[in-house]
């Protein structure tokens, strides 16, 4: 069974102990798209976002019922979370470079799945940061600490981070909530150049930068999917009357 | 299923089964010492041994025969309770108040200086503490004394008390700074002077946490050994003046160990026993102090404290008492230190360093610090993997609530807390017996192990907590399992604190006693030929040479180079655990730059 680029998600619910956190979930996101989540604080966007590369496990009391496709494969019927995440990748909302090398990131992923040749890390190293347009930045210094690197900067190597291991979709939970407007803008640029490649999934509470970036758009309110379609028409000609009460302002 | 899942599983397992060792350690030592004790306690007769005030141990000591020997411990207990009474006088007015100064009175350099003095007085040996008891503090008091001599309760009380002052002040200051600033600004708010808004508002509503500081000095007090030895004057008697001499439980199996009978041998064990009990008060009191923190009225709780401070709060006397604890702090160890290397300098001889050790002729202490070093090395290869592991169980498999989780960190608490001669009698029946009954270094080093597991674990499991929840997420994320996690992403970030916690332990072996005199050796001898052969460590080697007031010079230059290593250790623990802070909030630049290439 192959990971494909489409999540398909059928009747899902979920609850952390007794809060219905997610209820009865349909959604179809489509492949090489860039499809945004939007809706107030605590509406369970991250936490539909988490479900798709099972970070949900993390939480203890999570409890999740319902269908998680990811092409052909059933992510909640298989046993091998790793390859998941290998295949579904992930941004944090808080940039998390490990306190390690630029270089030694970046490797990470790779050397997680075996590969330990020094020219095959190098080459990986390289395509990751030109794909995350950091290159040229970075270039004289894959030696250094990530640490020391700016926010927008660490931000960014983690999506190269996340892109060492070719995944063939990328979550990104809110990615640019802790950056200044120009790191978010070479963010958005960078993610209009992923889909080329790369299903991206996006939470943002930034409803300009969902109509600027996404294709696709769902917006969510006390664990329900009330509306999702394309962006255009949710934000032009929403066709229920809580998602447009959000968009004009008058709520959340 | 797979390969991975099964290595994800054995290391979930290992990580567990390492820290069931902790439990099986404190079900061990306490099965042991009460098994040992039962057979003396059927002969003697529980109330007897409890109650009776008599201790003289016949030299016709074995189960056959009829008693002839008293083994009534009842003037021991008072003893114990006595000194740590004491103690608790000095060292917990002191440590409170030292406290208080340095969380509120106190900034910037000064405050860092006070504070690695406390932190230097809690890594200073028991016998160093003995030592500078009897050449020099004794000498101050002498005149007071009827005898002229000026051991006994008083001297006892004093020394205990200063060496328990840096558990109740890191204690009573971590409290202390964790009360929110809030309550401050509240009260300076409504006009409160800022001594006012100190011990009015910010010291009760640390209360609970200052309880569980004292609770944790009476700890100390209780189980201290060699120092008391060296200081307490040591006849079986209730004191009944403050220069009168008197030997607390602790004292007793030291004094007794090495030449005991049959019976007196399992009264001696009974007597560890009495510890244990004591140790499990302590441990019963914590936890009702821990968990009743919040709900119980503070107010009826420590009325004779609470007259105290109460007393003190008004004006400035509160903030001079919080001064003086802790220019008295200082001053000690200062005083301490530099005494110790002024008398002990000019007799570091290269003899001593390096010579061979003669019977009845020169003393060398290099068979002791070879001895020390083989000590170190084994304990550490035991411990720190271990101790490491179930840090790792404890931080990173936890889920809330669990049983086995509460079951492990209480295991871990109450071994902190056994005595360090428990630890010994301990080693000594189970250790020594299984090695063939002789006294060897392996020996020791098992022994000193188990002592170390609590400190490495602590002091690990911070570290582990300090490192942030994203950095596991994004490993996770990248597809790396939980083991790969921990190994390449939690535990290098968490190193300088571990390299604390091998330092610390280092530290530790060099500066304990009494676990090692019972289970190692206590008599000086040539150079070890292995770990089976018997040897004593530079303290040990310490007690040993001021105790036969034979070679006081010889004395004094083993406790100068034990202070210098001691202290040494300690400073560069608190420097690596700087580095621990830096590395995580990514001011230093390039860590790990194992990849000396430039980019292709």
């Amino acid at each position: 069974m192959e990971y494909g680029q489409n999540i398909s998600v059928k009747q899902a619910d979920l609850y952390y102990g007794d809060f219905h956190a997610l209820k009865n979930i349909n959604i179809e996101i489509p492949a090489k798209k860039i499809t945004a989540f939007i809706g107030p604080s605590g509406c369970g966007k991250s936490t539909l976002l988490k479900c798709f590369n099972r970070m949900n496990d993390l939480v203890e009391g999570c409890k999740i019922t319902g269908e998680f496709k990811i092409g052909e494969v059933d992510i909640y019927k298989t046993n091998d979370v790793n390859a998941l995440r290998k295949n579904v990748g992930m941004v944090f909302q808080k940039p998390n470079p490990f306190p390690m090398s630029v270089y030694d990131n970046i490797a990470y992923g790779p050397r997680t799945f075996g590969i330990k040749k020094r020219a095959q890390l190098d080459e990986i190293v390289e395509r990751s940061l030109k794909q995350a347009a950091m290159w040229d930045e970075l270039k004289d210094r894959l030696n250094k600490s990530a640490l020391g690197l700016s926010g927008g900067q660490q931000q960014r190597l983690c999506i190269a981070r996340a892109l060492s291991i070719s995944p063939k979709i990328i979550l990104m939970d809110e990615p640019t909530s802790a950056l200044d407007p120009i790191s978010t803008g070479k963010i958005e640029e960078l993610c209009g150049e992923l889909k080329e490649q790369a299903t991206i999934v996006i939470v943002t509470h930034n409803m300009q930068q969902a109509t600027r970036i996404s294709d696709k758009t769902g917006f969510f309110l006390l664990g329900d999917l009330v509306e999702f379609g394309d962006t255009d028409q949710i934000f032009t000609n929403p066709k229920n009357e809580k998602t447009e009460n959000y968009i004009t302002g008058r709520f959340g | 299923m797979n390969s991975s899942k099964i290595k994800e599983q054995g290391g979930k397992a290992i990580f567990a089964g390492t820290a069931g060792i902790c439990i099986l350690a404190v079900i061990a030592i306490f099965v042991f010492i009460i098994l040992q004790s039962i057979p003396a306690l059927s002969k003697i007769g529980f109330t007897d041994f409890l109650f009776g005030t008599k201790w003289n141990p016949d030299a016709n000591d074995i189960y056959a025969n009829d008693l002839v020997g008293k083994y009534g411990i009842l003037n021991m207990i008072v003893g114990t309770v006595f000194s740590t009474i004491g103690a608790l006088a000095v060292g917990g007015t002191l440590g409170y108040f030292t406290a208080v100064y340095l969380a509120f009175f106190c900034k910037g350099k000064l405050k860092k200086i006070i504070n690695t003095m406390v932190n230097l007085l809690a890594g200073i040996p028991s016998v160093i503490y003995g030592f500078f008891a009897i050449k020099a503090v004794m000498k101050l008091f002498n005149w007071m004394s009827p005898t002229g001599n000026a051991t006994g309760l008083f001297m006892t009380s004093l020394i205990l008390g200063i060496m328990i002052l840096p558990t109740v002040t890191s204690l009573t200051k971590t409290s202390l700074e964790a009360v929110p600033k809030s309550y401050y600004e509240g009260a300076l708010a409504l006009g409160a002077t800022h001594e006012h808004a100190v011990f009015k508002t910010m010291v009760p509503a640390a209360k609970s946490g200052i309880k569980a500081a004292l609770i944790l000095g009476i700890g100390r007090a209780l189980g201290e050994t060699m120092a008391v030895v060296m200081v307490a004057g040591n006849s079986p008697q209730i004191p009944d003046g403050l220069f009168e001499s008197f030997r607390t439980l602790t004292a007793n199996i030291v004094l007794e160990m090495s030449y005991a009978g049959e019976v007196q041998m399992g009264a001696l064990f009974s007597t560890g026993a009495v510890l244990l009990v004591f140790v499990a008060v302590i441990n019963i009191l914590m936890g009702f102090v821990k968990t009743g923190g919040q709900k119980t009225k503070s107010k009826k709780s420590l009325p004779l404290w609470d007259k105290i401070t109460s007393k003190i709060n008004f004006g400035k006397i509160g903030k001079i008492a919080c001064f003086v604890s802790a220019v008295f702090a200082g001053i000690f160890l200062v005083s301490l230190v530099v005494y110790i290397l002024i008398m002990g300098l000019p007799h570091i001889t290269g003899q001593l360093l390096f010579g061979e050790f003669e019977y009845g002729g020169e003393i060398s202490i290099l068979p002791s610090i070879v001895a020390t070093l083989m000590t170190i090395l084994l304990s550490i290869v035991i411990a720190i993997p271990l101790g490491i592991a179930t840090a790792i169980f404890l931080n990173e498999y936890t889920k809330k609530g669990s049983r086995f989780i509460s079951i492990i960190r209480s295991a871990v608490d109450i071994l902190s807390g056994v005595p360090s001669i428990v630890y010994g009698l301990f080693g000594a029946i189970t250790f020594v017996v299984l090695l063939g009954g002789s006294y060897s270094i392996l020996a020791g080093s098992l022994t000193i192990s188990i002592m170390l597991l609590p400190t490495v674990i602590r002091s690990t499991e911070e570290s582990l907590k300090s490192v942030p929840d994203s950095f596991r997420e994004g490993s996770l994320a990248l597809g790396a399992g939980k083991l790969r996690t921990i190994f390449k992403v939690v535990l290098p970030s968490a190193m300088p604190g571990i390299i604390a916690a091998v330092i610390l332990s280092i530290g530790r072996v060099v500066s304990e006693s009494a676990p090692f005199m019972f289970t190692m050796g206590a008599s000086i001898k040539p150079m070890p030929d292995g770990y089976m052969s018997s040897g004593t460590t530079l303290a040990v080697a310490l007690y040993k040479l001021s105790s036969e007031n034979l070679h006081t010079n010889e004395a004094y230059a083993t406790a100068c180079i034990l202070i210098v290593i001691v202290l040494a250790l300690n400073l560069l623990a608190e420097w690596v655990g700087k580095k621990l802070e830096k590395k995580l909030n990514g001011e230093t630049n390039g860590i790990r730059t194992k990849h000396k290439r430039k980019a292709s």
